[in-house]
């Protein structure tokens, strides 16, 4: 089989390559692309004319809830979402039921990923920092690695105990694995559910402050810096956070950090009257913060963003606020939401966007992906993006098994309309079938 | 079809619903010191009492209310509901609906469940406090209070003395006052008060004698002690050395100055003896117009209008079916 995409803008920040191009699929591979490219015995074309063709989109941080809750999200619904977003590697939390802190558990993740019914995207499994996310023992990295892990995290449940943070790190450095951190010290977060400000006293609602984050944050860059540790912050939030990871980075220490679509676009305002599907961790902060976060995005000190998918069923957002969980999903809604409110706002170049979205995530990471290269993927890892199709996010026509976004009805522009890993794995049906044909 | 309302803040009433509410209030007592026969008839619909928090001079005084008003009351507690079989607050909502009671008076211990609660039930909601939001109904009872003695609520300086951070009585009281006109403070130590008060209508003041100089208002608030534990304060000792209301520290406030707290006091604590049982206090005032505002209120809220938009004394209030809700 083999697959022409036609006269496609080529973004690949890998190679610093932005040009207009044909693009050559054949037995699952990337085989050629370039501008005026000759290509012959195609058996499909896709007219890519004022489309973007780019490396596969990174997503360096969802929630899919299986093993535990199902309910929410399963490895199958998950990666179809992915697959549907234009994601085709995404990095799986550990904070499932049991938390994913043995080899065993990786080895399911993986088999259910490859399963025929899953989406088709590749999963990279983070592994549980300390046994159990109990925060007070280290888990086997070396055994967890070997299964396939490609982080260690504590996502959900932020390790209070520097020393066995410390220990982490020192473990991850020998075996080069990265830190994936949820930043938040507890004792300060604490019965928290929306940013410590002017809505959380007007609400009545028991705020979480900003140190909670920064104090975690700078904790962690002393630690990495310390150690040497590859440590990836997840979700940041504040501008304080942002400083910190900018000081730290200046001082040469092996940092990284992401935000999310939601933490760049939403302020703590977007709570309204008790609106849980704006309940966020670490959760929505304030107009400064967003404003910081962007020229951070833009300078680079923030280096990639994540959906940070978190599935939640319909009967645990709608309860009151403080009991509702945190989190919105996001897989579907990230490129149509980054586009709007930041490329073509003018904030991100083409070829930054897909950075954030694709090659920094990996490239953090280490993943096989991220790049058009030749070979440097298993198979041919492509997204194709229509930056200028408006369309309206509808969250009942998502894969997700769970609904829970404040972004439903949104109206966005620019949308990931086809992504192949391997062969195709995914068509939108906003991507015009006059775009398609196949060559008998 | 009469357009019923919810009752679930100060906040988002206009100053001529507060006025209206408190009108109603007014009336209402009138009429029940009187022994009058002319109070609202609202027999034939049932409102159920919601008191997921533990409560006994609200539910009492709804229930009282909604005995003057012929309604009839269900009463729920959360240790006896569905939801401790594990039920959702939605469900349970929801299955009152569909059992067709009229109304719901709810307390909660989450700030803003009332919203919810009114989502779902699509009629009639009030607020009988909610988490550290809002308790309107002991404000309009602490309005009604003070327009009985001062005739107005407009260019007072009313100072909220206490732990404002987790109080909701504070926070209805404090948009009630600054609707109407008033100035208002918030009084106490600056870990009990907001770090943040950008969208809450009072001054802060860590400084007793400063906050409550020529104050026309005290509301004192109950220290909570079971927070005690919290960081939040040194001592129960030291605090009443800083922030009581007695005879030394009202001489800061003005000569008729009035002093309130919605209850129950720590004697000895927020107000010593001569404060909350002398001349200035209205206390039991307060209790008392608690029952007729919130006959106020669930006549209001259920449809009912100013007695003074009607051409004789209102009878039976036509409120069967749920109508359009206000927010």
């Amino acid at each position: 089989m083999k697959a022409l995409l036609k006269n496609g803008r080529i973004l690949d920040p890998s190679q610093d390559l932005d040009m207009v191009g044909n693009l050559v699929i054949e037995d699952d591979q990337v085989v050629a692309y370039g501008p005026d490219l000759k290509v012959k015995d195609v058996d499909e074309v896709y007219d890519c004319t004022g489309l973007w063709i780019a490396p596969g989109l990174v997503d360096p941080h969802v929630h899919f809830c299986e093993p535990g809750k199902e309910h929410k999200e399963t490895i199958s619904t998950g990666t179809q979402a992915a697959a549907a977003g234009g994601f085709t590697t995404v990095c799986m939390m550990p904070n499932t039921e049991p938390p994913l802190d043995n080899p065993a558990l990786v080895d399911f993740i993986l088999d259910r990923a490859a399963s025929p019914e899953a989406g088709g995207v590749f999963v990279a499994p983070v592994g549980a920092l300390t046994r159990g996310l109990l925060g007070r023992e280290i888990a086997d990295y070396a055994a967890l690695k070997r299964a396939g892990i490609v982080a260690a995290s504590d996502e959900g449940f932020p390790t209070q105990d520097s020393n066995v943070m410390l220990k982490a790190m020192e473990f991850c450095v020998q075996l080069d694995l990265p830190v994936l951190a949820h930043c938040e010290d507890t004792s300060l977060s604490v019965g928290g559910s929306i940013n410590d400000g002017a809505i959380s006293a007007m609400l009545g609602l028991k705020g979480i402050p900003r140190s909670a984050e920064e104090i975690s944050v700078a904790r962690n860059c002393i630690l990495a810096a310390e150690t040497g540790c590859r440590l990836h912050i997840m979700r940041v939030s504040t501008w304080g956070a942002v400083e910190l990871v900018r000081q730290f980075k200046s001082l040469g220490a092996p940092i990284t950090c992401e935000v999310t679509p939601q933490h760049f676009i939403l302020t703590d305002e977007a709570v309204g009257e008790f609106d849980a599907t704006c309940k966020m961790l670490p959760p929505l902060r304030t107009q400064v913060d967003i404003d910081i976060v962007v020229q951070a995005l833009q300078d680079g000190t923030i280096d990639c963003i994540a959906s940070d998918h978190s599935p939640h069923a319909s009967h645990e957002v709608q309860a009151p606020f403080e009991e509702a969980p945190f989190g919105m999903v996001g897989l579907e809604s990230v490129v149509g939401l980054t586009l709007t409110h930041l490329t073509n706002q003018g904030l991100l170049t083409p070829l930054q966007t897909i950075d954030k979205l694709s090659t920094a995530p990996a490239t953090i990471l280490r993943l096989d992906a991220g790049t058009l290269r030749l070979g440097e993927t298993p198979v041919a890892q492509v997204t194709v993006i229509d930056p200028s199709l408006e369309w309206t996010f509808d969250v009942n026509k998502t894969f997700s098994k769970s609904k829970n976004t404040p972004f439903h009805g949104a109206k966005l522009r620019g949308k990931s309309v086809l992504t192949f890993c391997g062969s195709e794995i995914y068509r939108d049906a906003m991507f015009d079938n006059k775009r398609y044909r196949t060559v008998l | 079809m009469t357009q019923t309302r919810n009752l679930l803040g100060i906040r988002h009433l206009e100053p001529c619903d507060i006025e209206t509410l408190v009108d109603l209030g007014r009336e209402m007592k009138t009429r029940v010191l009187a022994g009058s026969n002319t109070l609202p008839d609202l027999s034939g619909n049932v409102v159920g009492m919601l008191f997921f928090e533990n409560s006994t001079r609200t539910r009492v005084s709804f229930e009282q209310a909604a005995h003057y008003l012929k309604m009839k009351t269900a009463s729920f507690a959360a240790t006896g509901s569905s939801m401790s079989k594990g039920e959702t607050l939605k469900d349970t909502i929801l299955t009152l609906r569909y059992e067709r009671l009229n109304g719901l008076v709810m307390r909660h211990k989450m700030s803003g469940t009332p919203v919810l609660a009114a989502k779902y039930f699509g009629g009639p909601v009030l607020n009988a406090g909610d988490g550290e939001h809002e308790h309107p109904t002991q404000a309009l009872a602490d309005a009604l209070t003070v327009m009985e003695r001062l005739g107005t609520l407009s260019g007072l300086r009313v100072a909220i003395v206490g732990d404002v951070l987790h109080s909701r009585v504070a926070r209805s009281n404090a948009w009630l006052f600054s609707k109407m006109g008033s100035e208002v403070r918030f009084v106490g130590p600056r870990t009990l008060l907001p770090n943040h008060t950008a969208k809450l209508p009072g001054a802060i003041y860590y400084d007793l004698a400063a906050g409550i100089e020529e104050a026309d208002v005290v509301i004192c608030l109950r220290l909570q002690k079971e927070r005690m534990e919290g960081a939040f304060i040194s001592s129960v000792g030291e605090y009443a050395k800083l922030y009581q209301i007695n005879r030394a520290t009202l001489a800061y406030a003005s000569k008729d100055c009035m002093v309130m707290h919605p209850g129950p006091i720590n004697r000895g604590i927020e107000l010593d003896d001569m404060a909350a049982d002398g001349e200035r206090s209205v206390i039991t005032s307060q209790v008392e117009n608690g029952v007729f505002v919130r006959m106020a209120g669930l006549y209001w809220a259920f449809g009912g209008e100013p007695f003074s938009k009607r051409s004789k004394a209102p009878k039976k209030a036509e409120v069967k079916s749920k109508g359009k809700v206000k927010e």
